[in-house]
């Protein structure tokens, strides 16, 4: 199969800078000394700290901090965020500086180190970004630690709320929300499994949806000459591969797409994820290719095994036909690439685990049954036989999207924090006033 | 791109009201300011920005009024925000530049405070 282009470069496609306000405030520092007082005087301040992994590290919960921290902070001009980044011991990671305390991963000590830290630094609030995987100890439970002995209020946002956890992971995520004042899942389903599964308090959990990228809808036909798919029906799905992607159910439909839409060609975009290529090497990846090759579909599948920046994934997303998350696991709570694709306005098939199952009600998705090709190719067919159909699922999920741009869910987020603090500082009050 | 913001500039006696309709982000922000200084320009020292018909706002739209602000303040002058939608109210709340571009319910009543300077 052939390789998708290394690089492309279409600044038709690229995602404009928004720092204007910092920019601005920036600017005035210099240029009128007396707006600069009076901005500084009346915008809110807040200093929130983020833990979590942070790039360069690649993954999807690193990728996910990057974003809320430049979103919320692009709101904050006075502000200065800090980032505790988890890392293991082994690596060297060249963070960027807003990255000021590191908690190597393994070691129990460290996360102590980092709760003093914060409770020692200007820090007002604190999210926690958790997924069992980032976190050291059995089921990462380490984090506790860190929760138990900061004094700062904090917020953790659940990348993974399991229906069936073992004991051990039932008893951290309820820790967990115990010890934060909040607890944000990114759909209602997930508030919902907290509430009947753990048990927690229906007031400590809110949902804020998973950020897209602000991308405005743009002619697909446009991109795809600059990628040099010109005439051809793209089928896509991209993020760190692993098993639990499925990726083999929509090359074992191309072959059907194929007879329908013989210019149909899917796009698997992104890197083998680290975890996965330290134990396993790219064993799966291999038996994509294996099935490929044997299916006898090399020129029309393709794969680009990068992590990719996101104006080139969003220029990919943007020439895209019908985005395809054909994941395995029905538990799934969460999806970032699913997310980025409903942001871009795409027509979108998936099997219906929780996260798919809810975001694309309404019109804006077709699910399709888990590990089934056949389910797979109807539906892309459908689709790409059915403009009007096309149409209407791309601007529902654009539609969707508008909302969860990062710009929106940043105020979400920033909305939140201050909700906590006053409510903190209130309490505090009553506190002193009943002594 | 799609530009999603339209934009429309009529007077009210002597103040400028630009009247925006749709998103201002990032890919709309630097038409509005352009829109905006060339108000300024023509004489324009006071301004309403009605958002009613405004949906979304992201920091570049903030960062485009603030840049509009600098421009006015050297002429005396304010700008003041119509008819906030929620979304677009709370933005304003949250970061606490209600209290740089203060926001109005009634187009006469933000006339009124522009006139009378307070």
């Amino acid at each position: 199969m052939a390789e998708a282009d290394k690089t492309i470069n279409n600044p038709d496609v690229s995602i404009p800078e928004e720092f204007a306000l910092r920019d601005e405030v920036r600017w005035l520092k210099s240029e009128d000394i007396r707006l600069f007082r009076l901005l500084r005087e009346s915008m809110n301040k807040i200093e929130p700290a983020y833990v979590a992994t942070y790039p360069p590290s690649e993954c999807g919960i690193a990728t996910f901090t990057r974003d809320v921290v430049t979103s919320v902070a692009k709101y904050t001009p006075f502000s200065r965020p800090t980032v505790v980044a988890i890392r293991r011991e082994h690596e060297i990671e060249p963070y960027e500086r807003i990255v000021r305390f590191q908690i190597f991963k393994q070691n129990r000590d460290s996360y102590l180190d980092a709760a003093r830290f914060l409770n020692d630094s200007e820090v007002d609030i604190v999210s926690v970004q958790h997924e069992y995987g980032i976190y050291g100890g059995e089921d990462g439970e380490y984090v506790l630690d860190l929760l138990e002995a900061l004094e700062k209020p904090a917020v953790v946002t659940l990348h993974t709320v399991l229906q069936k956890p073992s004991p051990n992971q039932k008893r951290i995520v309820q820790e967990m929300v115990r010890l934060c004042e909040v607890a944000i899942v990114m759909v209602r389903v997930g508030r919902q499994i907290l509430l009947d599964v753990y048990g927690v308090d229906p007031g400590k959990v809110t949902v804020i949806p998973h950020g897209v990228p602000n991308v405005h809808r743009v002619s697909a036909q446009s991109v795809k000459r600059s990628l040099g798919l010109a005439d051809r029906a793209i089928i896509s799905t991209f993020g760190l591969i692993n098993r639990g992607k499925g990726i083999e159910y929509v090359i074992q439909a191309m072959p059907a797409i194929l007879k329908k839409h013989p210019n149909a060609v899917y796009l698997v975009l992104g890197a083998t994820h680290p975890g996965v290529r330290s134990y396993e090497g790219e064993s799966y990846r291999n038996m994509l290719t294996e099935t490929i090759s044997r299916l006898g579909i090399g020129q029309s599948v393709r794969f680009n095994n990068r992590f990719l920046a996101l104006d080139e994934l969003v220029r990919y997303l943007c020439a895209t036909d019908v985005y395809v998350t054909p994941y395995v696991n029905k538990d799934q709570i969460v999806s970032g690439t699913l997310a980025y694709a409903l942001g871009c306005g795409k027509a979108i098939v998936s099997t219906p685990y929780l996260y798919a199952e809810e975001v694309l009600a309404d019109g804006r998705g077709i699910l399709v049954d888990f590990n089934s090709p056949d389910s797979i190719a109807e539906s892309i067919i459908r689709i790409l036989d059915d403009p009007k159909l096309k149409e209407s699922l791309e601007s529902a999920a654009y539609r969707y999207g508008r909302r969860a741009a990062w710009f929106n869910v940043a105020v979400d987020y920033l909305g939140l924090f201050h909700k906590v603090l006053n409510r903190r500082r209130l309490a505090q009050q009553l506190a002193a006033i009943k002594t | 791109m799609e530009m999603d913001l339209g934009i429309e500039v009529r007077k009210n006696g002597k103040i400028t009201v630009i009247q925006l309709a749709g998103e201002l982000d990032a890919y709309t922000a630097a038409r509005f300011k352009e829109v905006m200084v060339d108000a300024i320009e023509d004489g324009g020292e006071n301004l309403i920005v009605s958002m009613a018909d405004v949906e979304y706002i992201d920091s570049s739209g903030l960062g485009a009024l603030v840049g509009g602000l600098k421009r006015v303040s050297e002429r005396r002058g304010k700008i003041v925000i119509l008819r906030a939608q929620p979304q677009v109210r709370k933005v304003f709340e949250i970061t606490g530049l209600e209290r740089v571009f203060p926001l109005f319910d009634d187009e006469d009543e933000a006339v009124a405070a522009l006139q009378g300077g307070s």
